[in-house]
């Protein structure tokens, strides 16, 4: 005999939910969903209304499903966002360029805005490019670091006020059981923000802390969403791979460990005298740093030179030659500025207010490019 | 003499580290050991981590009671405090470290009868100490042989992450027929899985040890938790939704039983050496049984927890010090030293932990109104153990019970009774000096008050309500 939802006592349950240990039907558990990301948003007071905010997109699972959500509760509980998707390029063939297909779907699905920013473009080196200098061995180092500055700078170029990632549960609870057991005690008190300060001129936050990965896989099969699944051609980290293992293992003992272990992370208070310092800004890019030189100029400046590994294992203040001179952090934000006076001032921004695949390259729309690559348009 | 220092820092390879004659008989953490210069560096380096824990109070004069399970690490810490204790030197005025050692034993027959309490026995007998030993099962009297109430827990919430979580206990006084043993097993059958057994198990032994501490007059327990062990502590704690309490359950030295200070001297051990340690110097350990002794990795989040720990040593061995060193950098939150203890386990109770879960986990659709489906009244249970006589308004506990607490409450049956100390916590928090403010220090009065004609006063003798932790 089909059993009834715990929840509406009507319906029939179809998923147990991993969460809770309900059995629940479909309806109720996208409400369930849905409002808790609700509540994550309402409680961290993420947006204000009129707020510009970017989707970090891959086209996975995580920033598809936040990306209908997002629209969702926008509209449901009238957030007044302006809504983006913003995608990185990472250059990876046979699985970034599948995912941004996806995104470009998701692009017409949703009727957001879509811009996506290329390593090479950004750099002068696509990740492929990159593992051909430096081999797969800590390759994961150079592309976590560029897609964090290349989302910013996505995200100036469209002079947005906030971006959002995908960021799950089941991420949190591996990042904080990863920064205990490195020692990692800097990270370990800033791993459970919800909201990080970004490069300091926005904010950067994750609606999906509390959302299971499981779930989010539940509710983009159950809402026929359109995803991407594939995991990147180039080798995991070996060290998150066994944090990974326990908590599936973890989640399969007890389920709601997950969500313990973000209750105790948020917890955990660490001395003040092992606080992190206070973050400069690069003196070569300007980008949000606590060395003179951020890491991304670093690893560029390794990889120009052909030593590489210089710039995963040793500091930055080393280097005296700087090779590649991505745009400078100062002008995308005065760049920013001027967007935010034209549309203070009624002028419309073809970039910023119509869908636009290539926007900054001006091949596809009528936006064009700066020749300096800073985006924004004319 | 810079140039003998210089020469003292060097490695002779394929030789002892220390010695530089001998050939090498074990690797520490890519170090190289001969048999005596392993013995001898182990016993200096648990002198100097006593000279640590000393740091802030050099002239305590106390006795300790050594918290011994008879397992491999408590062993080892026995040959090594009395070591410690023999080795003051007649030619200059010294003093031993503590004015007594008692070895403090907890009896866990009643829940697994193969334990090797007769083995326990003869390996505390050799070091000539007083030895105390105590039934787990005797959790269920109070000091003086007086029995007053229990706890029963009627309701533990609807589902998790109820709107409004209910805990619902009630006062009861025990039934004279029935014995310590049964009490225990039942509260034992009564918890939903065996991680929660084994945090039941952990809580009750502490409150244990604490008790015979203070019974014997000793103001400083040590407890033998290796440094492996603290790493498996952390991982499991944390994943048991224990942060707030983290910093004071793995800390070398806690203060915060109040007049009982806990110390873990065998942090700085880790497993592999303790082992050698035994094995070359010929003290004995017992192989001490537990809930998940010969079971699979996914036997509980403890032996899980373990098993990640073991493994990931294997290919990391600086894992475990890491860990050891990255709890030493972590304190308690202020709000945790002026909470409340749980009525539970003892730790500090965070005040929001209930409506943190709340709002992340929704599990009705009236949520946002704030209802609640089901009356507590539907599902009182009777119980055999307990007199039928005797009717006590509901209590609402939530607010007195930790976040991995009410976890462990949410899987357990109802009618689980949980042991006297619960009783006394709850009528201590308004009395025992950690105060509660505003509205939640006036909730904390109204359940004094329906639990007040319980609890014994001072004049009946009754324990310190203060102390009970």
């Amino acid at each position: 005999m089909p059993r009834q939802c715990d929840i509406c006592q009507r319906a029939r349950a179809i998923i147990r939910r991993p969460k809770t240990g309900q059995r629940i039907c479909k309806e109720c558990f996208f409400h369930v969903f849905e409002t808790e990301v609700h509540h994550t948003i309402v409680d961290g007071r993420l947006f204000s209304p009129g707020d510009r905010v970017g989707i970090g997109a891959s086209g996975g699972k995580d920033s598809t499903v936040l990306a209908y959500v997002m629209k969702t509760l926008n509209e449901r509980y009238s957030y007044g966002l302006e809504l983006f998707l913003l995608s990185v390029d990472e250059g990876i063939a046979g699985y970034r360029d599948d995912s941004l297909e996806t995104v470009k779907r998701n692009k017409e699905q949703y009727g957001l805005p879509l811009m996506i920013v290329s390593y090479e473009q950004l750099y002068g080196w696509s990740m492929d490019s990159i593992v051909e200098a430096v081999g797969r061995k800590n390759n994961c180092t150079f592309c976590g670091v560029f897609r964090r500055q290349a989302l910013d700078r996505g995200a100036l170029m469209l002079d947005l006020d906030h971006i959002v990632t995908g960021h799950n549960a089941d991420d949190v609870a591996e990042t904080i059981l990863m920064n205990l057991l490195r020692g990692d005690i800097p990270r370990l008190g800033r791993c459970t923000e919800i909201t990080t300060a970004g490069d300091g001129y926005m904010g950067r936050s994750k609606p999906f802390k509390y959302a299971y990965e499981k779930e989010i896989v539940m509710y983009a099969y159950l809402k026929r969403l359109d995803y991407f699944s594939t995991e990147c051609t180039y080798s995991p980290n070996a060290y998150r791979g066994y944090a990974r293992q326990f908590l599936k293992d973890l989640e399969s003992v007890r389920p709601s460990a997950i969500i313990d272990i973000i209750h105790s992370g948020e917890a955990i208070k660490v001395s003040e005298e092992v606080q992190a310092q206070k973050p400069s800004s690069c003196e070569r890019c300007g980008y949000i740093s606590s060395n003179a030189v951020c890491k991304a100029c670093a690893l560029l400046e390794g990889l120009e030179r052909g030593i590489p590994k210089l710039g995963i294992s040793r500091s930055a203040k080393h280097f005296e030659r700087q090779a590649v001179e991505p745009v400078h952090f100062e002008r995308l934000r005065e760049k920013a500025h001027e967007m935010r006076r034209r549309r203070m001032c009624g002028d419309s921004n073809p970039c910023t207010t119509t869908s636009c695949d290539d926007s900054c390259h001006g091949t596809t729309c009528a936006c064009t490019t700066d020749d300096d690559g800073a985006g924004g348009c004319h | 003499m810079g140039e003998t220092l210089r020469r003292g820092r060097e490695r002779v390879p394929g030789m002892c580290i220390k010695c530089k004659v001998t050939k090498p008989s074990v690797t520490i953490r890519q170090s190289l050991y001969c048999k005596e210069c392993f013995i001898k560096t182990s016993i200096v380096k648990f002198r100097t981590g006593q000279s640590r824990l000393r740091k802030d109070t050099p002239h305590l004069q106390t006795k300790a009671l050594v918290a011994f399970s008879g397992g491999a690490t408590s062993s080892a810490m026995l040959k090594l405090v009395v070591d410690h204790q023999n080795s003051v030197r007649k030619d200059v005025d010294s003093t031993p470290a503590y004015t007594g050692i008692v070895i403090g034993h907890i009896d866990e027959t009643c829940l697994f009868p193969e334990a090797p309490e007769e083995e326990i026995r003869a390996i505390s007998g050799e070091s000539g100490l007083l030895y105390k030993t105590v039934g787990v099962e005797e959790v269920f009297t109070l000091a003086g042989g007086r029995r007053t109430a229990l706890i029963e827990i009627v309701q533990a919430s609807i589902a998790p992450g109820a709107e409004r979580d209910q805990f619902c206990a009630r006062l009861v006084r025990p039934a004279s027929s029935a014995s310590h043993k049964e009490y225990l097993k039942a509260l034992f059958s009564s918890l939903g899985s065996t991680t929660d057994r084994e945090a039941m198990l952990d809580v009750i032994k502490r409150f244990l040890i604490l008790q015979l501490a203070r019974e014997t007059g000793c103001g400083v327990v040590l407890m033998g938790d290796s440094g492996t062990r603290i790493a498996t502590k952390t991982v499991a704690l944390t994943s048991r939704g224990r942060g707030f309490s983290l910093p004071i359950e793995v800390a070398a030295k806690s203060q915060w039983f109040g007049d009982v200070s806990v110390w873990r001297p065998m942090r700085d051990f880790v497993a592999k050496e303790i082992v050698f340690f035994n094995y070359w110097t010929g003290q004995r350990s017992a192989v001490v049984p537990t809930f998940t002794t010969g079971e699979a990795r996914l036997g509980s989040i403890d032996r899980l927890a373990e098993a990640f720990i073991a493994e990931l040593d294997q290919d990391f061995s600086s894992t475990v010090p890491t860990v050891c060193r990255t709890m030493q950098k972590l304190e308690p939150h202020d709000e945790a030293l002026s909470a409340l203890p749980c009525l539970i386990c003892g730790m500090p109770a965070d005040d929001n932990a209930q409506a943190w879960r709340n709002r992340l986990t929704i599990s009705s659709n009236d949520a946002e109104d704030g209802s609640i489906r089901s009356s507590p009244s539907a599902t009182l249970p009777e119980s055999s153990l307990l007199a039928s006589d005797n009717t006590s308004s509901l209590l609402e506990i939530a607010r007195a019970v930790c976040y991995a607490c009410q976890s462990l409450l949410h899987h357990a049956s109802p009618g689980m009774v949980l042991p006297e100390f619960c009783v006394e916590r709850l009528g201590a928090q308004d009395v025992s000096g950690r105060s509660a403010q505003g509205t939640t220090g006036a909730q904390r009065e109204t359940l004094r008050k329906q639990i007040d004609e319980f609890l014994l006063k001072d004049e009946d003798g009754a324990c310190d309500n203060s102390a009970v932790y």
